[in-house]
């Protein structure tokens, strides 16, 4: 009896010793088992180095700042990045996001993608495209590349004046464990 | 012909079943003593949660003269807020020892069980609700005392609890009283 009940007692304090709730143990397993992730994105826009990095990104509010995921809407996906010099967004046209190359090219509309250092970068001209390459998408996060070719607004208005048209380049860019969210 | 008595054999094994789980209830509600209880989860990511409380129905086999096996079958609530909060329902057995060999006074009691249901209901941080439900096995080590006040028997009881599931554990101490209802059990009723 004395020896049982020690070795309830030592399996109590063992146990005890588990240093998450339950609660905090599947949510960590429905991020994929990997903790805390952290989702990172960067690419040149012109030239200059932009790089946006949020930890513990699957627990992020949606108007954080920075802030980098990709919301599921009902037919599309949006990617977001908010960081310290701007903003970068661009769309998925799928309901069913998986990897694969996703390019966009000039519509009925001008397409906003990215501020960067309070100039907006659309989508406008024939010659402006962007492409997202997502090279994986495992357990509810995303990787992959992307780059584009923008026109700047140079005057918001009633009619917006743009700039010279594919004068801004978005080169190198790539992101890693964006999480995708429902 | 060999539907016949696989069916028969269904039927069979479904009454004993029913059976079987008709004596637990019958015992369980002729011997049972009901308890309530204040109790808190302790431990990591447990400080937003407030006081919980549970309620328990209770039966002890003599398996000795001081000493009793337990059943004990409950619900435990942790409230986070009015909308959220953790629900634990566990299945116990344990083993109750009296210190003094009597049946009364102090006790010791170790305890073993299953988490039949638990579910914790959570808003996350994009402002989803999100139910996480899970069972879990469950190890406990208790202290009280038991007394009688115009034959009726009491039980005062301060336990430590755990609950392991998904690689994580929930840890409350819960400090309880029980009343008896027993009918049929030894002379000291507890």
């Amino acid at each position: 009896m004395k020896f049982s009940f020690l070795a309830l007692v030592a399996m109590i304090i063992c146990s005890s010793c588990l240093k998450q709730s339950i609660p905090d143990a599947m949510l960590a397993s429905k991020s994929g088992g990997k903790g805390r992730v952290t989702a990172t994105m960067s690419y040149k826009i012109s030239g200059n180095p932009v790089s946006i990095s949020v930890s513990d990104a699957d627990n992020q509010p949606p108007d954080s700042y920075p802030h980098l995921y990709c919301r599921k809407n009902q037919s599309y996906y949006t990617f977001e990045a908010v960081g310290s010099t701007g903003e970068i967004t661009f769309t998925f046209l799928t309901d069913s996001l998986t990897v694969g190359r996703y390019p966009y090219a000039i519509s009925m509309y001008d397409t906003f993608v990215t501020e960067y250092n309070g100039v907006n970068e659309y989508v406008y001209a024939p010659s402006d495209s962007i492409t997202v390459n997502v090279t994986s998408f495992t357990k509810g996060h995303i990787s992959g590349d992307f780059s584009a070719v923008l026109t700047p607004l140079i005057m918001p208005g009633n009619v917006d004046v743009f700039g010279v048209p594919s004068s801004v380049p978005i080169t190198n860019g790539s992101f890693k464990d964006v999480p995708v969210l429902y | 012909m060999h539907f016949d008595s696989s069916v028969e054999k269904r039927q069979t094994t479904a009454m004993n079943k029913r059976t079987i789980a008709t004596s637990l209830l019958i015992f369980f509600f002729t011997q049972a003593n009901a308890q309530l209880g204040v109790m808190r989860l302790v431990g990591n990511g447990t400080k937003d949660y407030k006081l919980g409380y549970g309620a328990f129905i209770k039966t002890g086999i003599p398996v000795s003269p001081g000493n009793d096996a337990t059943v004990e079958i409950g619900a435990d609530v942790f409230p986070l807020d009015d909308t959220y909060g953790t629900i634990m329902c566990p299945l116990k057995a344990g083993y109750r020892y009296t210190l003094d060999g009597s049946g009364k006074g102090f006790y010791v009691e170790p305890q073993v069980g299953f988490d039949i249901y638990g579910v914790t209901s959570l808003q996350d941080k994009n402002g989803g609700d999100v139910n996480l439900k899970y069972h879990g096995v469950i190890f406990a080590a208790g202290t009280g005392y038991l007394f009688s006040i115009s034959d009726v028997s009491f039980d005062v009881n301060l336990r430590y609890e755990t609950v392991i599931a998904h690689g994580g554990s929930n840890n409350l101490i819960s400090l309880g009283i029980s009343k008896g209802f027993s009918f049929g059990r030894r002379d000291s009723n507890y």
